[in-house]
């Protein structure tokens, strides 16, 4: 048992094996709960290319569950502003998506002024910014120019909310 | 004497005053991002597709071109002053050309680079004028199982030849052919993979999808990493070029144009071959070998070059045949779709107004960028005063924006959250994004090539190879599975012959062998004195072992390797 | 027992570390030398970079006090970083560097050394350039 829970220490990676195993039992389960009839214009159906896409994941699936297992593992991503010399910082893009997810409960309700206010101040102060006062005026300026330029430039009427009327 | 009419055509329609208005909007953008780090092309024309939704799609069409050319002349500005190429097609640039900036010379490989750019573009988009009616011609000759053949070849090639782990390719691959899947058949009306959610009915919206992927998931990524070391960069004047500049960079151009524009043209060619190659060359050639690696203008002219034209290059199979060879025509590809244009051999015929509109633009957009790019490289070096927060907060929030302004519907953000962490979590365990884009666009037409060609055949699986340009292409399919696997057997029975031919060797050869950034650092002498290459080296330190722990059979190897097997092939051939 | 002083590399932040070494010497005292940033943008010209903060070792050995130089990266104000540095290391003085600033330019950026002025413990040094 402990032997196990130390080859799987390190192995996250495998959680994304499991992940892709899971896509392709669903594609294949999906593709089989499909019914139709033979039919003579269309012999492929619409069920050959699920089987093939989710016998694909399948295969990569359990390719890559023993490529982890065996040593490997993929290359994080690199690029101009990262810097993996760090290990995930977590404190940064847990805010960040509470934000995000702020932002897709309130939008339909108190419209987008306010909802895009509150996801650029969110952003910006998960990302490290402290100045409160200038930040809430940039996401203001950015919320209230974006639902004007949306409407009058592109004729796209995002939803006002709680703000209807006033806007 | 057609295509000149038709390109007579173009300029007039991109002259008019708004089509110039959204070339110059394209060609600012377009340097902006190249030069920002942390976001580049792809992702800028991703966020302004739902923008871009109301616009005459001509005038849209020539901002993403304009951003495109501009990404390019923005990503050397950064490369030579900030040493901190972002993309594989820059890294080339940054050797030379940051030694250049380091003993002063910023001016003049910020000039060579620049003009060198706009040469090879001209050029580049010149021969995309000779070559895609040709090409055109060609596609629209053949039948379903060709186009299938070819389809397929495109989804290998950008999986199998592109990024380190061919294994993470294929998973990338099948996450982004499934997701293609969601929705109506559009054969029988058949729900696929909607799970009883009314709102998959139409499929994932392809500008969601293309938002969460590049946009958010970047982002996130981004953020989790962020650097917090300011970057060192050096301060420039305007670029000029002295006589004896010029006369060191004119034939680097042309020589780098002619590597980068086939190169470019090729499914999975891209711009790190033809660059490496023409730095080669240039090296070899030069009149002064002993100023490489310590700044030599013909270093940073020549791939420079290169990689412009290649940009040109990727352009003929995007608008002749319709198939994108790397993220930004993927990008492109999408735009497309979301308009309700098809792409495909049939453009020429059915949108020539917007198709020579288009290609004028670039000719157009690549004079003003030359024009605002030489006088102007101090103020755009200014843009990196902006504080990271807003850039990152600004790319969710207008990623946001743009998917929820598409259908106004919150549950498009739910799927943009969920596609943004996949991207993320692809990122983070080193799975290549772009087979998923590409396989997300190709394979709803594959589909559908492969239907009509067995309906043909009345469901005669043979009908698949009738054609003989699809065996061909199939036999090239098979090659390009193969081939690696076959120069690894080789190269276990002869294992020095075969190792990179007769291209320098570094001393460290492990070093070499890790990454783009390791094979280009392996070639500035292994003058390791910037941060990136110390990170790197640390990188490489620890990865080691579970190399040396996987190897044998595994296809995970690392990308430098097979980038080294691919040169040495492309040198076999040549 | 220390002497802290900000530092960046502008005619103030010079001014307030010549002072500041002569305040060294004369006190027998080491010297800490604070040169923040916040990390929030991609080119900090206030950041001493390896090149530019070797020269300025050689110059505070020259200068023959005992110094250290701290380059925090935390993602904290400057001031913040100065009063800590002054608080780790005991200090007796700060010194740092003042600029002109127009009201409203005050009110919007806010003042590192007016922060610095207020919460410091020991007595400070404002040096103008």
């Amino acid at each position: 048992m402990n032997k196990l829970v130390s080859r799987l220490k390190g192995r996250s990676e495998l959680g994304l094996a499991a992940l892709l195993g899971a896509f392709g039992v669903i594609v294949i389960l999906d593709a089989m709960s499909l019914n139709v009839p033979y039919s003579q214009t269309d012999p492929v159906g619409p069920k050959t290319l699920p089987y093939i896409v989710g016998a694909l994941l399948l295969v990569c699936a359990v390719l890559l569950a023993i490529n982890v297992l065996r040593g490997g593992h993929g290359e994080a991503e690199g690029g101009e502003d990262v810097d993996l010399t760090h290990p995930t910082d977590w404190r940064t893009v847990v805010p960040l998506l509470g934000a995000f997810v702020l932002n897709i409960a309130l939008i339909d309700t108190v419209g987008w002024v306010i909802s895009g206010t509150l996801l650029f101040w969110g952003s910006v102060w998960a990302l490290g910014s402290r100045r409160y006062i200038r930040d809430a005026v940039i996401s203001v300026v950015m919320a209230v120019g974006t639902f004007y330029g949306f409407y009058l430039g592109l004729g796209i009427k995002l939803p006002a909310g709680l703000l209807e009327g006033v806007l | 004497m057609e295509t000149f009419d038709l390109l007579m055509q173009g300029f007039s329609t991109a002259a008019t005053p708004i089509n110039l208005l959204y070339a110059f909007i394209g060609v600012l953008l377009g340097t902006a991002v190249g030069v920002l780090p942390g976001i580049g092309p792809a992702m800028a024309v991703a966020l302004l597709l739902p923008v871009t939704y109301s616009l005459e799609p001509t005038s849209a069409f020539i901002m993403f071109a304009g951003i495109y050319y501009g990404g390019m002349y923005g990503g050397s500005t950064t490369s030579i002053l900030l040493n901190t190429p972002g993309e594989s097609s820059t890294v080339i640039t940054a050797i030379e050309g940051h030694k250049m900036a380091k003993s002063g010379r910023a001016a003049q490989a910020l000039a060579t680079a620049a003009i060198g750019s706009f040469v090879a573009g001209t050029i580049g988009t010149a021969l995309l004028v000779a070559c895609a009616p040709v090409v055109v011609d060609f596609a629209v000759s053949l039948g379903d199982p060709s186009y299938l053949a070819i389809i397929v070849l495109a989804l290998i090639a950008v999986t199998a030849v592109l990024g380190g782990s061919k294994l993470r390719g294929f998973s990338a691959l099948g996450i982004g052919l499934a997701i293609g899947l969601v929705g109506a058949d559009p054969v029988t009306g058949q729900q696929r993979l909607i799970f009883g959610q009314p709102l998959l009915v139409d499929g994932l919206d392809i500008v969601v999808v293309a938002v969460a992927i590049f946009a958010v998931g970047e982002a996130l990524w981004i953020a989790a990493h962020l650097r917090r070391k300011p970057m060192q960069t050096i301060p420039v004047g305007r670029p000029w070029m002295g006589k004896q500049d010029w006369k060191r960079s004119w034939k680097p151009w042309l020589r780098g144009t002619a590597y980068g524009f086939p190169f470019g043209a090729l499914p999975a060619g891209g711009a790190e071959i033809p660059t490496f190659l023409s730095y080669v060359t240039e090296k070899k050639l030069s009149k002064h070998p002993e100023e490489f690696g310590h700044g030599a203008i013909e270093g940073v002219a020549g791939p420079e070059a290169a990689n412009n034209a290649s940009a040109a290059g990727t352009l003929t199979p995007l608008l002749a045949l319709g198939l994108p060879t790397n993220a930004t025509a993927a990008v492109m590809l999408a735009a497309f779709i979301q308009f309700g244009i098809q792409p495909g051999p049939l453009l020429f015929d059915s949108e020539p107004q917007l198709v020579w509109a288009l290609i004028a633009s670039l000719f157009i957009g690549n004079t003003l960028l030359l024009l605002i790019n030489l006088p102007l490289a101090p103020v755009w070096a200014k843009l990196l005063q902006l504080p990271r927060p807003y850039l990152y907060a600004g790319i969710l929030f207008f990623a946001t924006l743009g998917a929820y302004a598409v259908n106004l519907q919150a549950f498009d953000l739910v799927i943009l959250l969920l596609l943004g962490l996949l991207g993320f979590a692809m990122r983070r365990y080193g799975m290549p994004v772009l087979p998923l884009v590409i396989g997300l666009i190709l394979g709803p037409r594959a589909e559908e090539s492969l239907r009509t060609t067995l309906q043909l055949s009345a469901g005669d699986i043979s009908g698949l190879w009738s054609e003989p340009v699809a065996v061909v292409v199939y036999i090239i399919v098979a090659l390009v599975l193969l081939a690696p696997l076959a120069l690894k057997i080789i190269r276990k029975r002869r294992p020095e012959s075969v190792l990179l031919g007769n291209v320098p060797q570094t001393p460290d050869e492990t070093a070499a062998t890790d990454d783009d950034g390791g094979v280009a650092n392996g070639y500035a002498n292994g003058d390791n004195d910037s941060d990136h290459d110390k990170e790197h080296d640390k990188d490489t330190g620890s990865a080691l072992p579970e190399h040396a722990g996987s190897s044998g059979g595994d296809p995970a190897e690392p990308a430098g390797r097979h980038r080294s097997d691919k040169i040495q092939n492309e040198r076999e051939r040549s | 027992m220390s002497i802290v002083v900000g530092y960046i590399p502008t005619p103030e932040g010079e001014a307030a570390l010549e002072r500041a070494i002569s305040e060294a010497a004369n006190a027998k005292a080491p010297l800490v030398v604070v040169n923040s940033t916040r990390g929030d943008v991609f080119v900090d010209q206030r950041f001493v970079q390896s090149d530019a903060a070797q020269a300025l070792d050689s110059r505070l050995a020259a200068s023959g006090v005992e110094h250290i130089l701290l380059q925090p990266m935390g993602g904290n104000d400057a001031a913040d970083e100065v009063l800590d540095a002054a608080e780790t290391h005991r200090a007796d003085l700060i010194v740092i560097g003042l600029r002109k600033r127009t009201p409203v330019g005050k009110l919007i950026m806010g003042s590192t050394a007016q922060r610095i002025l207020l919460q410091a413990e020991c007595p400070v040094l404002a040096v103008k350039a």
